[in-house]
């Protein structure tokens, strides 16, 4: 193994963030183009659904996301092999999905979460099952699961140039492989608390430390 | 009466205490810890809305119980339909009576739009940013059974008659030198606050919107034929602020409310989606006569420079008596906080500043107070970067597309402009024919009466003039 097989990763400065949720937020914006969310709030009309979560503890806040990790559990615990490694990070199939919450739970850092699935801004019926809403059968509303996926196969308008700075070393590593250079959580940060990180395997944790910030 | 009540919020169920809020508040009006709840000081506040455009702290629907959510779009005066997210900043809107209002047909529904409207408003449908949309404007307008479709870039127009009056006499007996635009509430509230002194050095010229309010139950109602008090007046605006600025107590007119409400760009949208019309495919349709026919500097009043601009294309021409060679005016376009520049008028050098953010105006004022302001004429516009940046305009998911949405609806007013056949405001054919029969003389007694007001004093014990903290939390 070498330095460039690992999976990037993004990660944060608690001593940074502020707890605003504009990563939040622009991660749901990029990820939902196909459900019509445009630049504006008023585009949206559906729930705000990010991939990655700020938590808040009394001392510090800081998003926390999917760590691609190499050996991944949560694909060790899908049923239906909805999750794979695919060009260098750990993605959900979203219409393979069914929903059993195995990768949820598997996952060690509660990066994964389970919502509904929306088509142009509307709720995605479950093709079988059924449930009474307003006291009338209904198809049930179809259910995901949503990770982090450095914003693979996402346009992030205005992104490269704000992410500056961002990114360090990771950088160079994350265009050699075709994608964004910076996710988009990465990008909006007002405080550049998150970085897009790779960490080489096979190397010593000592020189990784170069690489990431805890 | 309206105008107590505060209008710009912080939600303290929702603020995270990042304060961003309180670093692009220009005025120091937000107060809090980090990490804690953040409070806005109502006193100092100038509802310019650039909290509310900044904030991201949003309520994750998937955690709350609907019914909270529903709670919260009532409290916030949203329509109920609304489904986007709800963030900590917010302006409470009017869009609820505005509806109730549409649907009463004893009243005479008559609507007015700011310039910064057109190029944003599509925005909101997810055409491209800055997308110029006149004709949909009026047919949406048209389609919720608004009797009338006017437009506040006439009142822009009737303001360079007047207020070029005003300076050209200003500058000509060398009294209450420099004069300051007023068209900004914002501005206006500042002054009031952190430099009442100066109250005197503001042009009495009422804003466009006022004054499109005052014709619109005088003029406008003469020439329809209604009786004034069955108007009810509406103005579509970019800015929070406004809303403020007609429940002032002195915009009135022979006892009736000038403008009776003001909805914001994203409420307008609110009420086309919530009526269920399909904006993106709406025909152009053209504005009413008289009271929404506007020459191309009226529309420039809806980025900062533009009411620079369209008042020298006018003053060029009444003190010169000779055609203005160029109409494009580029040393007062830009976005700089203060920009600077001297214009030949025949014999007059008139010196001219342009002040776009209100933490740009403290020096200003300084200068003034102390008697070494070079300046004639300052125009000065609350937001970074004049009404396209408003507090009540399309807010944006992410923070990296700001300065290319404020470029695209800069660059749009321009070209609405550009394309415009008459782009002076005293070449209106509307706007001449408003004097010769209503008005009379620009300042004269009818103008006097309508469309010209006073300003009070809101200055506390401690007066916050030295605001202009550069943006940064504490």
């Amino acid at each position: 193994m070498n330095h460039a097989s690992s999976n990037s990763l993004v990660i944060a400065e608690a001593a940074k963030c502020i707890g605003c949720k504009a990563c939040e937020l622009a991660c749901f914006a990029v990820h939902n183009r196909d459900n019509g969310v445009g630049t504006a709030v008023g585009t949206v009309t559906m729930p705000v659904l990010p991939r990655l979560y700020v938590i808040r503890t009394d001392s510090f806040t800081m998003p926390v996301q999917c760590r691609q990790c190499e050996n991944a559990p949560c694909a060790g615990a899908c049923p239906v092999q909805a999750i794979r490694q695919q060009d260098g990070v750990i993605a959900i199939d979203a219409e393979a999905c069914i929903g059993c919450k195995a990768c949820a739970l598997a996952c060690p850092f509660g990066a994964i979460s389970l919502y509904k699935a929306y088509s142009g801004g509307a709720e995605l019926p479950q093709p079988l099952l059924q449930e009474r809403r307003d006291s009338k059968l209904q198809r049930k509303t179809r259910i995901t699961a949503y990770k982090c996926d450095l914003c693979r196969n996402t346009e992030i308008p205005g992104g490269s140039a704000a992410g500056g700075d961002a990114g360090g070393r990771g950088a160079s590593a994350a265009a050699a492989q075709d994608r964004n250079p910076y996710p988009a959580c990465v990008a909006v940060c007002p405080e550049k608390a998150l970085q897009l990180v790779e960490v080489g395997t096979g190397s010593s944790r000592s020189l990784n430390r170069e690489g990431v910030i805890f | 009466m309206r105008s107590s009540e505060p209008i710009i919020h912080i939600d303290p169920e929702l603020c995270t205490g990042c304060r961003r809020c309180a670093a692009v508040c220009p005025v120091d009006a937000i107060i809090g810890e980090p990490g804690r709840p953040q409070e806005v000081d109502a006193h100092r506040c100038v509802i310019c809305g650039q909290c509310v455009q900044i904030c991201t702290a949003y309520a994750p629907d998937h955690l709350e119980p609907a019914d909270g959510l529903k709670a919260k779009r009532l409290q916030r005066g949203q329509l109920p339909s609304v489904r986007e997210p709800l963030f900590a900043a917010y302006s409470t809107g009017q869009a609820l009576g505005v509806k109730r209002a549409l649907a009463d047909s004893a009243l005479y529904k008559v609507v007015q739009c700011a310039p910064a409207i057109r190029v944003s408003l599509a925005e909101e449908f997810g055409l491209p940013l800055g997308t110029l949309t006149p004709g949909k404007m009026a047919a949406a307008l048209r389609r919720l059974k608004f009797d009338r479709i006017y437009d506040t870039n006439f009142g822009a127009d009737v303001t360079i008659m007047e207020e070029g009056t005003e300076l050209i006499g200003r500058v000509m007996s060398g009294e209450r030198l420099p004069m300051f635009t007023s068209c900004c509430p914002a501005w206006v509230k500042h002054a009031e606050t952190a430099a009442p002194e100066l109250l005197d050095h503001l042009s009495s010229c009422k804003s466009p919107m006022q004054m499109v309010g005052a014709l619109v139950k005088t003029y406008g109602a003469k020439q329809d034929g209604v009786d004034p008090a069955k108007i009810y007046s509406v103005a579509v605006m970019p800015c929070t602020c406004k809303e403020f600025e007609c429940s002032r107590e002195e915009m009135e007119v022979d006892g009736l409310r000038e403008v009776d409400v003001v909805i914001t760009t994203r409420e307008l949208a609110h009420l086309i989606k919530d009526a269920g019309i399909d904006f993106m495919n709406l025909p152009d349709e053209s504005f009413d006569s008289p009271l929404g026919l506007y020459s191309g500097a009226g529309s420039i009043f809806g980025v900062t420079g533009g009411v620079m601009e369209a008042a020298i294309r006018t003053g060029y021409e009444l003190v010169t008596h000779e055609t203005i060679p160029n109409l494009q005016l580029d040393f007062v376009r830009g976005e700089e906080g203060l920009r600077t520049a001297t214009v030949q008028l025949g014999e007059l050098e008139l010196k001219v500043a342009v002040v776009a953010g209100l933490k740009y105006v403290s020096a200003i004022l300084n200068q003034v107070k102390a008697g070494q302001c070079p300046y004639h004429f300052i125009e000065v516009m609350g937001c970074p970067e004049g009404c396209v940046s408003g507090g009540g305009q399309p807010k944006l998911l992410l923070e990296t597309m700001r300065k290319s949405a404020y470029q695209a609806r800069k660059s749009s007013v321009y070209r609405h402009d550009s394309h415009q056949q008459v782009r002076k405001s005293h070449e209106n054919p509307a706007i001449i024919k408003l004097y010769k029969d209503f008005l009379g003389e620009p300042l004269g007694h009818v103008p006097h009466h309508l469309l010209h007001t006073t300003y009070q004093s809101r200055e506390k014990a401690v007066s916050p003039i030295s605001a202009g903290r550069e943006g940064g939390r504490i």
